[in-house]
């Protein structure tokens, strides 16, 4: 899948229909670091789809393209990447003119802890035990962005999923149009396979976390260090609302919630950054699992934060990251909305 | 020189003396509170609990080897908007205790009613190890599990802040329980606990010269190991490809305490002309942008008072041995500017500290 996505890449660049390129490549010990690359000689390093997700591709993107200037950028990441930076252009973080999205079948990601503890584990979509929990329930495995490399059901090809796509194909001469009946049986196929270990998946999750009570025990293990907040695209704010110096409370108040439970855990407000966090994200989450990647302590976050996104994206009717048009949930007003969750 | 000090002798274990202890200062009402681990309703996930009801202190797990959270964050977390009115007794380490005095230097938290009881600390194993069913064997074999930072760490009794001192890292092992009575105010509530015997006893660093020395030795072998500047930029860039930018480091340390921390301000953080550019300069770059100047950024504003306590390396999700970098970056920072942070709350940072001449030997 490399080769020819680096092909791909180099033809880009050399015909100067895009001036830079976004590609993981491989780096020391064992890394893919994000690089943004306007030399075709470093393409030699890239590594488009490595067996980890060390940096969500859609923050990797934003950390440069809040304004976009002369010349385009070809930027190659994973179906849920580019979701993503579809959501951070919403917020205005991402400026995607001028930005061409080309994702792949995805065959998920080897979780990153495992991998820097073993560096010989390749993804493999037929051994699930290999790719992320997350990854396991994906149905977004493909087809996103302005273009996606299918590979399978007999197909090698770049397929135009936009007319900046199409553009981008065009420009570069490329005609063929291929029959995608077996490819899209084989996505079919797998959406259906994942859809049924998601469901099943949640409602294990549902049933041993379910509650106040069951919250509390997810998150029992929970130590604050915001790790799940910092490496989430979509959490782009500097300052988050659980650091806010007005949020803090006085000595006394942690005394009295200790005197009326009995027992006050500290650091203090671990639910409510995370519900917080939750109400402030869900909306936009792609389920690419960065957060639980991120979780020192093993807590199934992505999971948990994908489920409650299903819920919320619900009541809004909304699909994160499909189409750039569809405006956030929580920026637009209604006059007349979500009569039926009322009295 | 009294080479004899004042002690609490109990035959019971280190637990259960002071889970009665504790016990007995809430009911007795000489504090209105317990600052102490707990093991939380998952196995293997502990938290530092505020505990006012004295039967949950049955469920303490006074000292057991983990620190989920650091110490002083979780105090500063308490007292930082204004200072306790009301007596606490919190069951600290020293370098929680260390960096809590720094955090009260910096006006991160207050000292105020808080009595502490500390240990000669055997060190903790990190969070990670106790999470999997394997948990029992980790503990047991205590001493190969501890985090790098503790098996090099030579400040392991604590200092003049701790009211008790517990016994538990010794060099000859030690049936019971003997804790160090080292204020007017433990002495004071000695006095009125009738279960434990009042001895006198050998000085703490007596007991534990042997392991003094070992940690020395541990500390001699992380100074040596760990790259250094002089070992070029490239092996910084090798130390640190695998950094995510996850900021855990930054959030679990106890010293880093700014609102905003400098390196998400918009005078930092890199412009999209300027990483553009750099793209066009070196024909690629590495983005996000920053992962070397927020390290090394952050070890240049922390080295000064950086307390050992390893919690930074805990939290990494790719295994940077930050703590053992920040360790060895501290130790000659700290030499250089002759400081000793969490020693006295009457030590003024050096960073913060203007000092007419100074430095002449590394200067012109």
């Amino acid at each position: 899948m490399n080769k020819i996505i680096v092909d791909f890449l180099e033809k880009a660049l050399v015909s100067g229909y895009v001036s830079s390129v976004l590609v993981p490549s491989k780096g020391p010990d064992n890394t893919f670091p994000w690089t943004l690359v306007s030399d075709v000689s470093a393409l030699t390093k890239a590594e488009s789809v490595p067996p980890v997700m060390s940096v969500q591709g859609a923050k990797a993107l934003a950390s440069f393209t809040q304004s976009m200037t002369e010349g385009k950028l070809l930027a190659v990441m994973r179906p849920c990447e580019a979701r993503a930076a579809v959501e951070l252009s919403k917020l205005e973080q991402i400026d995607l003119n001028n930005i061409i999205l080309l994702t792949m079948d995805c065959p998920g990601a080897v979780p990153l802890k495992e991998y820097r503890r073993n560096t010989g584990i390749e993804p493999d979509i037929s051994i699930t035990e290999t790719i992320r929990p997350l990854c396991r329930q994906c149905t977004e495995f493909t087809s996103a962005g302005d273009l996606c490399l299918a590979m399978h059901g007999g197909l090698r090809a770049v397929l135009p999923l936009t007319p900046a796509g199409q553009e981008l194909l065009d420009s570069l001469g490329m005609k063929a149009e291929p029959d995608t009946s077996a490819w899209n049986e084989w996505a079919s196929s797998l959406r259906t396979e994942r859809e049924a270990a998601r469901t099943e998946n949640r409602m294990s999750l549902k049933e041993a976390y379910s509650g106040l009570q069951g919250l509390t025990e997810v998150f029992s293990g929970c130590i604050s260090c915001r790790s799940c907040r910092t490496v989430c695209p979509i959490c782009y704010c500097r300052l988050c609302f659980i650091d806010m110096k007005d949020r803090r409370c006085p000595a006394s108040s942690h005394l009295e919630r200790s005197r009326s439970s009995g027992a006050a855990r500290l650091t203090s407000d671990t639910l409510l950054f995370h519900i917080g966090r939750m109400a402030h994200m869900s909306l936009s989450c792609v389920s690419c699992g960065m957060c639980e990647d991120a979780c020192p302590q093993d807590i199934p976050i992505g999971r948990l934060v994908s489920m409650v996104s299903a819920g919320t994206t619900d009541v809004f009717n909304y699909r994160a990251g499909s189409d750039p048009e569809d405006p956030l949930p929580l920026n637009t007003f209604k006059l007349e909305e979500l009569h039926e969750y009322e009295d | 020189m009294n080479t004899k000090t004042s002690v609490l002798v109990s035959e019971s274990s280190i637990g259960d003396t002071l889970r009665d202890l504790l016990s007995k200062l809430l009911e007795n009402g000489e504090v209105d509170s317990v600052f102490a681990l707990r093991e939380t309703m998952q196995k293997g996930r502990y938290c530092y609990s505020l505990i006012s009801d004295p039967a949950l202190i049955t469920e303490t797990l006074p000292f057991h080897p983990v620190m989920p959270v650091q110490g002083a964050r979780a105090l500063s977390n308490l007292t930082i908007t204004e200072p306790l009115t009301r007596p606490v007794a919190a069951l600290l380490r020293p370098c929680e205790i260390r960096a809590f005095v720094e955090n009260v230097k910096q006006s991160q938290g207050s000292l105020e009613n808080i009595f502490i009881i500390s240990c000669t600390c055997p060190g903790v194993i990190p969070a990670s190890k106790l999470l999997g069913e394997d948990r029992e064997d980790v503990l047991a074999n205590h001493d190969e599990n501890i985090r790098n930072a503790c098996r090099a760490c030579i400040e392991f009794i604590p200092g003049a802040q701790a009211d008790m001192t517990v016994l538990i890292a010794s060099d000859e092992p030690h049936d019971g329980t003997v804790i160090y009575l080292n204020t007017e105010r433990a002495v004071e509530i000695a006095g009125k606990l009738d279960s434990l015997s009042r001895e006198t006893g050998k000085p703490a660093a007596e007991l534990t010269s042997g392991i003094l020395e070992a940690r020395k030795n541990s500390l001699k072998d992380l100074m040596k190991d760990i790259p250094a500047p002089a070992d070029g930029l490239q092996s910084l860039v090798s130390l640190f490809a695998a950094c995510i930018g996850c900021r855990g480091c930054r959030e679990a340390c106890p010293l880093c305490s700014c609102v905003l921390c400098d390196y998400e301000t918009a005078r930092t953080l890199h412009s999209p002309e300027l990483v553009r550019a750099e793209a066009k300069r070196k024909g690629s770059v590495r983005v996000p942008a920053g992962t070397l100047q927020f390290q090394l950024g952050r070890l240049m504003h922390i080295s000064p008072s950086c307390t050992a306590c390893g919690q930074c390396s805990d939290v990494c999700p790719v295994d940077i041995p930050v703590s053992d970098i920040f360790i060895r970056a501290a130790n000659l920072v700290q030499e250089s500017l002759d400081y000793a942070p969490g020693r006295d709350t009457d030590d003024t940072p050096p960073m913060a500290t203007y000092v007419e001449k100074e430095l002449l030997d590394i200067t012109d």
